[in-house]
């Protein structure tokens, strides 16, 4: 889909690889592969199940030169790498659901050590009542645990962002792990039109990792997480909160880069769409966003004046980039694939809301939740979406939060 | 004159592999009689004039003797001080001897002799001390009680003498703590080439890994979860193997941390065949967390969650024997060890350092004092009585192949144990007799594995 600040192809960049049509699932096992990973470890869990499968295979292959570890629990797979990473590997796991639930010991470790870990999250609703389907609740769930978070759109979103997320992670002015966050079944099992960038180029964006912070090492010896009291603790979270704030450019730097050599990019923390006249938006994130596309467009059809902001880092939060994308516009829908338990809303509404804190004339805010559990947000959810967020403009009376799924029956 | 320049290098270099005898002394047992005395006087004086005598018993209160004599030191001291040279330690026998010819009377090696191993004879002015009878003590024969015996120890003081100890001094473990001698004699065995995981455990609660911007081991070390020691070094171990460093991965958990909540962990990298040294020492609790009761913790043992009232008396329920399971993963090499016979921990630990097939287990016994409710001055003898009663049996199994380590010819009755060991001190009569008969049930199963 060609918008107006992306261009999604572009036969003048040098990175112009083979086409071909995958899954989600296996456009985040390419990603690993040509990010030349060195340590695996994984534990099947649906909906991410298939790319364990996909990089068992390339390993088995040789196309894959690492050692993938067949761990018992997702607490192990992400130990395991917290082992390989202080050793100095590059390393990837994925994980869903209940599984990020298991890792939750480790996960909080891996960016208060800082460790340049990438995992995919194939984005499941959670946990009870008992549902396989998709969601963001997992991700969003441990959205504070210090990880950079970024959400994608289709699959060669995920493939792209796995090799970029390397970048962003090992960058010295970060050194944090980060997610790679994709819905669940809607990417995770689509088969989808995805370009393989060639690893040679790859390669030439994506230079080994040599860890520089910290090292387990015979020859070099040091103690890594010991004790750490009151003062010095306070100091490693402020600089801890740094670096997720300097990762902000990082990741807009990272994806020029990326753009300029495989001739896509995906507006860094955020994505506008239709945005130049916009008097109304919609914020979306994740692969619903897709959808959006198209209602923004029908709408558009129709004489709305309408645009789209795409969120692609939940953290570090966009603030200001979101601010700048929505000064113009009157109201602005945002679509919540979570719940944010103990306000009633979704919890990409409730950070827009903050973020537009001190803003003169801030727009209206309008809330929707939708896609819980696997179920779809449907085009006539987006227009009905639309016409709440025209309403709201209008500054004619509308709900605050609307489930839209429920709406209906 | 040092023992280095006493010996060429090629001579210590053979020595520091020998096995070497010595008198063993064993206060206890001791009952002051003096045959030994007498015996040596005769042996070396062809008189019964005891002060000819190499050896002497010496009384520290009533009824209370010991048995003092040279204990052939790997590294002497009156060797170093002697300005003569006339005393020489035999590279191939390890004994000590003064070579009369050169002695001078000085006596500054008796002054020197930590041990009384040295006799100064003012009427001859010079230095006596024993000389071991050639290999056939005269001594041991006359001792009636066993206070005497011709030992073979494993020359480990001339291996570690020059080791530099790997971790800090003044850890802050409590006194008497067997764990802090255990991880000192575990790396100066393993060497520097080790990447080590400490996770939350005493040991790390000593300030083993460090507390702040400080460190307290001098070998890489990291603080890992007390879940996942073994998945956390299995990354390291792979990322290594791969690049082709060769190294040591080396885990040094709890009991909690093995046989609890890391057990998913260490269980599974058994399976999988990870080549790493798993060491558990194991104080039958979470003491560092105040003595709760653990997966370990015997039957019949005060905790704080399992304590003494009138409804409940101790952790009801058997100690997990995780050595026995780690065997039953069929992975090339698990043993138990113990403070009291370091010898015997430093051959397996040694052997665990050899394997490269899959994974090594090795179970520390280690008493607490502060946790198991004894003086902090009996943490040895009481680790000691836990093998001489086989309630903690010494063995290993070597690619499936069970064997006793120390066999205990005839076995103390376990309350020998129990009453040494304050947390056991509400057991009656019925419930010791219990505890002597699951014992016994454990100790059949594991000689029918020594025999399969």
């Amino acid at each position: 889909m060609v918008t107006e600040q992306v261009k999604h192809t572009s036969n003048a960049a040098r990175g112009v690889g083979k086409v071909t049509v995958m899954d989600g699932n296996k456009a985040a096992a390419y990603g690993a592969l040509l990010s030349r990973v060195q340590v695996l470890a994984a534990y099947p869990i649906t909906p991410q199940t298939p790319l364990v499968e996909y990089l068992s295979q390339f390993v088995a292959d040789g196309a894959l030169k690492a050692d993938f570890v067949e761990v018992e629990s997702e607490h192990s797979s992400l130990s395991v790498l917290h082992g390989a990473s202080l050793a100095g590997a590059r390393t990837f796991t994925a994980t869903s659901g209940q599984g990020l639930a298991l890792m939750y010991e480790p996960y909080n470790r891996t960016p208060t050590i800082r460790l340049p870990i990438v995992m995919g999250i194939a984005t499941r609703d959670g946990i009870s009542p008992q549902c396989v389907w998709g969601g963001h609740q997992d991700a969003i769930n441990v959205r504070d645990a210090g990880w950079i978070q970024l959400f994608v759109e289709d699959n060669q979103e995920i493939l792209d962002t796995v090799i970029m997320a390397y970048k962003i992670a090992e960058h010295p002015d970060v050194l944090l792990p980060v997610n790679v966050c994709y819905d669940g079944f809607y990417l995770s099992h689509m088969a989808d039109r995805v370009e393989i960038p060639p690893q040679e180029i790859v390669d030439e964006f994506l230079p080994p990792y040599r860890p520089t912070h910290q090292i387990l090492d015979p020859d070099n010896p040091m103690s890594i997480d010991p004790l750490t009291p009151n003062e010095l603790f306070m100091e490693y979270r402020y600089k801890h909160l740094q670096a997720l704030q300097r990762a902000k450019q990082v990741i807009a730097d990272v994806d020029q880069e990326f753009a300029s050599l495989f001739g896509r990019g995906y507006g860094g923390l955020i994505e506008k769409y239709r945005m130049d006249d916009a008097e109304i938006a919609i914020v979306g994130i994740g692969s619903p966003v897709g959808t959006a596309r198209v209602a923004v467009d029908r709408a558009r059809d129709e004489g709305k004046k309408i645009g789209l902001v795409k969120v692609r880092a939940l953290r570090p939060f966009p603030r200001e980039e979101l601010v700048e994308a929505l000064r113009n516009v009157r109201s602005v829908g945002v679509m919540d694939k979570n719940v944010c338990f103990g306000w009633g809303t979704g919890v990409l509404f409730m950070e827009l809301r903050s973020a537009m804190l001190g803003v003169p004339k801030p727009p209206a805010t309008v809330g929707f939740i939708d896609g819980l559990g696997g179920s779809d947000i449907t085009m006539e959810h987006y227009a009905r979406a639309i016409a709440i967020v025209d309403d709201s403009a209008n500054g004619l009376a509308h709900q605050e939060i609307t489930w839209l799924g429920l709406e209906e029956e | 004159m040092s023992v280095a320049s006493a010996l060429e290098p090629e001579v210590r270099a053979q020595t520091t592999r020998k096995a070497q005898r010595i008198l063993g002394l064993y206060d206890k047992r001791c009952t002051g009689c003096r045959s030994c005395e007498l015996a040596c006087a005769a042996a070396k004086s062809g008189t019964y004039d005891l002060s000819q005598s190499r050896i002497r018993v010496v009384s520290s209160s009533v009824n209370s003797f010991s048995p003092v004599t040279c204990l052939q030191c790997a590294r002497p001291r009156c060797l170093e001080v002697c300005p003569t040279g006339a005393i020489v330690k035999n590279a191939d026998t390890g004994i000590v001897s003064v070579r009369e010819e050169k002695c001078v009377g000085c006596a500054m090696c008796a002054l020197a002799c930590p041990y009384g191993g040295m006799h100064y004879s003012s009427r001859d002015a010079k230095v006596t001390k024993c000389d071991f009878c050639d290999g056939d003590p005269e001594c041991v024969k006359a001792c009636a009680t066993g206070a005497l015996e011709d030992v073979n120890v494993v020359p480990l003081v001339d291996t570690l003498y020059d080791r530099e100890d790997l971790v800090s001094p003044g850890l802050s473990a409590c006194l008497g703590c067997n764990a802090e001698l255990l991880v000192r004699f575990t790396l100066k065995t393993l060497g520097r080439n080790v990447v080590f995981a400490s996770g939350p455990s005493c040991i790390a609660g000593t300030g083993f890994v460090g507390y702040g911007p400080t460190t307290g081991a001098k070998v890489p070390t990291y603080h890992s979860l007390l879940d996942n020691y073994a998945s956390m070094i299995t990354g390291t171990k792979r990322y290594y193997d791969q690049i082709g460093k060769e190294f040591h991965a080396v885990c040094f958990a709890g009991d909690g941390g093995t046989a609890d909540v890391g057990f998913q962990s260490l269980s599974a990298a058994a399976e999988r065949g990870e080549n790493i040294i798993y060491i558990c020492y194991d104080n039958e609790g979470y003491m560092n967390t105040g003595i709760q009761r653990s997966g370990t913790t015997p039957r019949g043992a005060w905790t704080t969650t399992t304590p003494v009232g009138a409804q409940r008396r101790g952790k009801p329920q058997h100690k997990k024997d995780v050595a026995l399971i780690m065997a039953m993963h069929d992975i090339p090499y698990v043993a138990t060890a113990n403070a009291a016979y370091l010898d015997d921990y430093y051959a397996k630990l040694k052997r665990a350092m050899e394997i490269k097939d899959g994974l090594s287990y090795i179970h520390l016994f280690s008493p607490c004092p502060t946790g198991w409710r004894f003086p902090t001055d009996k943490t040895i003898e009481v680790s000691r009585m836990a093998v001489e009663t086989n309630f903690f049996p010494l063995w290993e199994a070597d690619h499936g192949k069970f064997k006793i380590n120390r066999e205990v010819p005839f076995p103390k009755p376990v309350e020998q144990y129990l009453r040494l060991v304050g947390k056991y001190s509400h057991l009656n009569r019925a419930e010791i007799d219990e505890i002597q008969r699951d014992l016994d049930r454990r100790y059949k199963r594991l000689v029918a594995l020594t025999e399969m």
